[in-house]
């Protein structure tokens, strides 16, 4: 690191971080690209993502109309509905790319919380201690061993039907593994001499946790939030199916629930339950292949890849 | 008979949890005390009661026995996805617990399968007189309580006068005995009935009739729910034998019922929550019969139609599926509550809200044509009392009409094409659905987009509870049905001034809080009319009153649709017989009639492929993890110390 940034010639501290932080960055590129599942869920990520973002060019919000909809009820495959059509005549596979808009913002809206809650949580109690830490690491214990779907469920069935009830009663019920890694985290890192320097030298409490402790545990942080999003999608999906979703909105787990509600499992209409099934297995499959490998990369310590 | 729809549309007046369990100690306790008071000399007396252990005891017998039954006797398996609220008499609203006392007790009067017009039941015969206000009916002598005891004009007293003096008792059936001024039995098969003012139910009294005997001994009717001593005394063409609520009732036939056996020895109605596993479960032979919640999808239909052994029965139903709107929620006592928006009090705008409604589409695609055209309040399978608004009356789908009609009422689209009241604020709607009911849903999703495109926002709020918003008048608009019986009376009593809760914290039979002072006059007419015709045509005219007023509009009477399996139930009557439903019935006709293939039960019995393959497929699995395992241990040896 140290032979890097004294062979460029000596300019301004900025230009500095930002090179240095160039070459780490390209350091852990260079990492995972040797992690061959890595590449796999980045891929099919990215593919993901672009259907997501253009779905309002590819596909336009009307494929959610029912009042025009082009086919008939319970269509099977065919040239022109590729996945053949919902109890409402419209084309699943326009559903399908429609609705991975909300299951994807639902599931990183929620894992944005839900690291965010946890990291708070975690970085304070390790940081701070004392009684505080053991109030903290007692809330997280009782969530902890909640039941998550079920205080999900509880969250989801008092609160109004909306994306935000949604977002939320995942959010507050999937944090308490983030805030522990994370704790313990902070914990090793505040053993380590320069923050006792730093602290002698007038660092305060937001100084060290903002400065020193943040950015040595955002790593970690990073890992476990794609770690989480592919849970929040699983959760997002699960609590939808349960009927407990906004049902205005075309979602995943909202489709399957559709399929269900109309009798397509004991009809036989597969092609109404296997697209959405497929898409939430794929996306949370991808999240979980990426995190694992931003995880290897970050922390040596988990071993050579198998 | 209150019947409410299947899934509790409307409400279900029960008494809450701890209500229902503080009844279950007390009901224990006396009847505990009732058993183990010696008889008090009378021999044939101590005989019934030994005899009513015996018949526990094989009730016992035929439980542990599973529902297939003990050998040779034939059982009628029914999936229902509606649990039982109650099975008092006095307590029971739902359609599955209601239909299940037409099965245990006989009513006066019952209605005929093939046209729905009244026939005797525990009655024989009937007459008013001159004056109209007093009835006297002649009892049957030859209907036997399940005990042994002889039903009696005395115990059909007993039960009217315990409706008109016990406010827990008059709970679900008291409007049928309001106007009653005394009940008297001169003898066992003499009842008559003194009346305060002329009242046309008096042939449609759909009111269970309990045995007196067994009866006088419960003490609070409003907690008392009939589900503590098995078998349960009754006189029906069945006799209920075992009950566990959320999970199944049980009834065996009463050989000595008056009208003749039923041909199957059992009756099953077994709950599944889910309809897929129900119709599942008819496919795999699990049960012989599938009641939809509130009819099977038209996926469902159109799957089970092709299949071998299973009969779709798809015929127009009694129930109509209908858009509420809040009228501004208020008491008796004149107190208004709830937060209705204050723009639905102007006709102009409901009206050009139902105008908007494309009821062809919902009939076409929502219910995929099963299901008929919605006009007015009750279904056209009540030929006599069906009524069509006239071609100037009718609000027909018009869109460009009812986006006049609210520039009329002066809610004009501002900038954003959203139309804005007088307050200046954008019009938007929340429309209370039952989560529970797809059709709500989808329904929901055609309006918001219609009335969108008239510029009226509207906030679809699916609730598994949806009494409690609606009680409180906490809702603009809400999707409503309700199942109308052969007499219309009690569809229609529920939108009557009378009807509304006496002060806001009550809870009134009214459906949607109407009150309206012309249609209460047409009601009250209708209600002393004995001659039928001239009595239709005053229904009809309130019918179409309720039409113009525009807050309970009928979009469509979805049909019933249901299926049985041919291979265990040879004939089966439907109601009415050309074409009609099978489950919840207006009397006993279809359990009753039902008759069993003599296939046996070959389709049923073995072990079905489907459970080896399940079988083996799971030993392969578990088979090839722990091969898995072992070569990952052989492969990690090392590693391990």
């Amino acid at each position: 690191m140290t032979a890097d940034t004294t062979a460029t010639p000596a300019t301004g501290p900025r230009t500095l971080a930002r090179q240095r932080r160039r070459a780490s960055v390209a350091r852990f590129w260079r990492q995972y690209r040797t992690h061959r599942a890595g590449l796999f869920g980045l891929a099919a990520l990215v593919l993901c993502a672009l259907a997501a973002l253009t779905a309002p060019l590819t596909v336009g919000s009307h494929v959610q109309s029912v009042t025009d909809a082009p086919g008939a009820p319970l269509e099977s495959p065919s040239g022109r509905f590729w996945l053949g059509t919902d109890q409402f005549g419209r084309s699943l596979l326009g559903l399908v790319v429609w609705g991975s808009r909300v299951s994807l913002l639902v599931g990183l809206l929620a894992a944005v919380l839900s690291v965010a809650i946890g990291a708070l949580i975690g970085i304070t109690a390790g940081h701070f201690g004392g009684w505080y830490a053991t109030v903290m690491m007692r809330i997280t214990d009782w969530f902890l061993v909640m039941p998550t779907l079920v205080l999900a469920i509880a969250l989801a069935t008092v609160m109004s039907r909306s994306l935000g009830t949604t977002v939320l009663a995942i959010g507050v019920t999937t944090w308490p593994t983030t805030a522990r890694l994370v704790r313990a985290q902070t914990l090793a890192v505040e053993s380590r001499p320069y923050i006792e320097r730093a602290k002698a030298l007038g660092g305060g409490h937001g100084h060290v946790m903002t400065r020193h402790v943040l950015p040595n545990v955002m790593p970690l942080v990073l890992a476990q939030t794609t770690l989480i999003i592919s849970t929040a999608i699983l959760a997002e999906a699960t609590l939808a199916f349960l009927g407990l979703g906004d049902p205005t909105v075309v979602s995943w787990g909202g489709l399957l629930q559709d399929a269900r509600e109309a009798g397509a499992v004991s009809s036989g209409d597969w092609w109404y339950l296997v697209p959405p099934g497929i898409a939430i297995a794929v996306v949370a499959l991808a999240f979980t292949l990426c995190g694992r490998a931003v995880e290897s990369v970050l922390n040596p310590r988990l071993g050579v890849p198998r | 008979m209150k019947t409410h729809d299947q899934h509790g549309r409307g409400r279900s007046r029960r008494p809450g949890r701890s209500r229902l369990l503080a009844a279950v100690g007390a009901t224990a306790l006396v009847l505990s005390a009732g058993l183990t008071t010696p008889p008090a000399s009378a021999a044939p007396r101590a005989a019934t009661v030994a005899d009513a252990r015996a018949a526990q005891g094989t009730a016992g017998a035929q439980d542990s026995a599973g529902s297939k039954g003990s050998k040779g006797s034939k059982v009628l398996t029914v999936a229902v996805a509606q649990s039982v609220d109650s099975l008092s008499p006095f307590l029971a609203v739902r359609l599955l617990s209601t239909s299940i006392h037409r099965l245990m007790y006989e009513y006066l009067t019952n209605y005929d399968p093939k046209d729905g017009h009244v026939i005797p039941g525990l009655a024989t015969s009937w007459q008013s007189s001159p004056d109209k206000l007093t009835w006297t009916y002649t009892i049957r002598n030859n209907s036997r309580w399940s005990d042994g005891q002889q039903a009696t004009a005395e115990d059909a007293a007993w039960t009217f006068r315990k409706m008109m003096t016990d406010q827990g008792a008059a709970t679900a059936n008291g409007s049928f005995v309001a106007n009653f001024s005394e009940v008297s039995a001169p003898s066992p098969t003499r009842l008559v009935i003194r009346l305060k003012k002329p009242q046309a139910t008096m042939t449609a009294l759909d009111v269970p009739i309990v045995p007196k005997h067994v009866w006088e001994k419960v003490g609070d009717f409003s907690k008392f729910n009939n589900d503590k001593s098995f078998p349960i005394v009754g006189n029906g063409p069945f006799v209920l034998t075992a009950y566990k609520p959320d999970s199944y009732v049980r009834l065996r036939a009463n050989t000595s019922f008056w009208r003749g056996a039923p041909k199957f020895d059992e009756l099953v109605f077994r709950y599944y929550k889910d309809q897929d596993a129900a119709v599942a479960a008819l496919r795999k032979g699990e049960v012989s019969f599938v009641a939809g919640s509130p009819s099977l999808t038209p996926a469902q239909a159109a799957s089970l139609k092709g299949q071998k052994n299973i009969h779709v029965n798809d015929a127009p139903g009694r129930r109509f599926y209908a858009l509420a709107t809040n009228p501004g929620a208020r008491a008796r006592n004149g107190k208004k509550f709830g937060d209705g928006d204050p723009s639905l009090l102007d006709q102009r705008v409901r009206h050009a809200l139902f105008m908007a409604v494309d009821r062809r589409t919902v009939v076409g695609k929502v219910f995929q044509g099963h299901a008929v055209e919605g006009q007015g309040y009750v279904p056209p399978r009540f030929a006599t009392y069906f009524w069509k608004p006239s071609a100037g009356q009718e609000l027909r789908y018009d869109p460009a009409g009812a986006a006049r009609l609210l520039d009329e009422a002066g809610y004009r689209r501002n900038a954003d094409g959203k139309r804005v009241g007088k307050d200046g604020k954008p019009l938007n709607y929340r429309l209370l659905c039952h989560a529970t009911d797809p059709n709500d849903k989808a329904v929901g999703k055609y309006l918001q987009e219609w009335w969108g495109k008239l510029g009226i926002g509207v906030t679809v709020d699916c609730l598994d509870n949806v009494t409690d918003p609606w009680l409180a008048g906490k809702y603009d608009l809400a999707f409503d049905g309700w199942s109308v019986n052969p007499d219309p009376d009690f569809v229609l009593s529920i939108h009557t001034c009378g009807a509304l809760p006496a002060t806001p914290k009550d809870t009134g039979a009214t459906d949607d809080f109407i009150c309206d002072r012309t249609y209460d006059q047409l009601y009250a007419r209708q209600l002393a009319e004995y001659d039928p015709a001239a009595r239709a045509k005053v229904v009809k005219q309130m019918e179409s009153r309720l039409y113009d007023l525009g807050y309970m509009n009928v979009m469509a009477y979805p049909n019933a649709v249901e299926a049985y399996r041919t291979d265990r139930i040879r004939s089966i009557t439907t109601m009415p017989s050309a074409a009609g439903n099978i489950y919840g019935q207006d009397g006993y006709w279809s359990w009753w009639s039902a008759v069993p293939a003599n296939s046996g039960d070959s389709s049923g019995g073995g072990t079905p492929s489907g459970v080896i393959i399940g079988i083996v497929a799971g030993v392969v699995v578990l088979v090839g993890l722990a091969g898995f395992l072992a070569l990952r241990r052989r492969a990690t040896a090392d590693d391990r110390e």
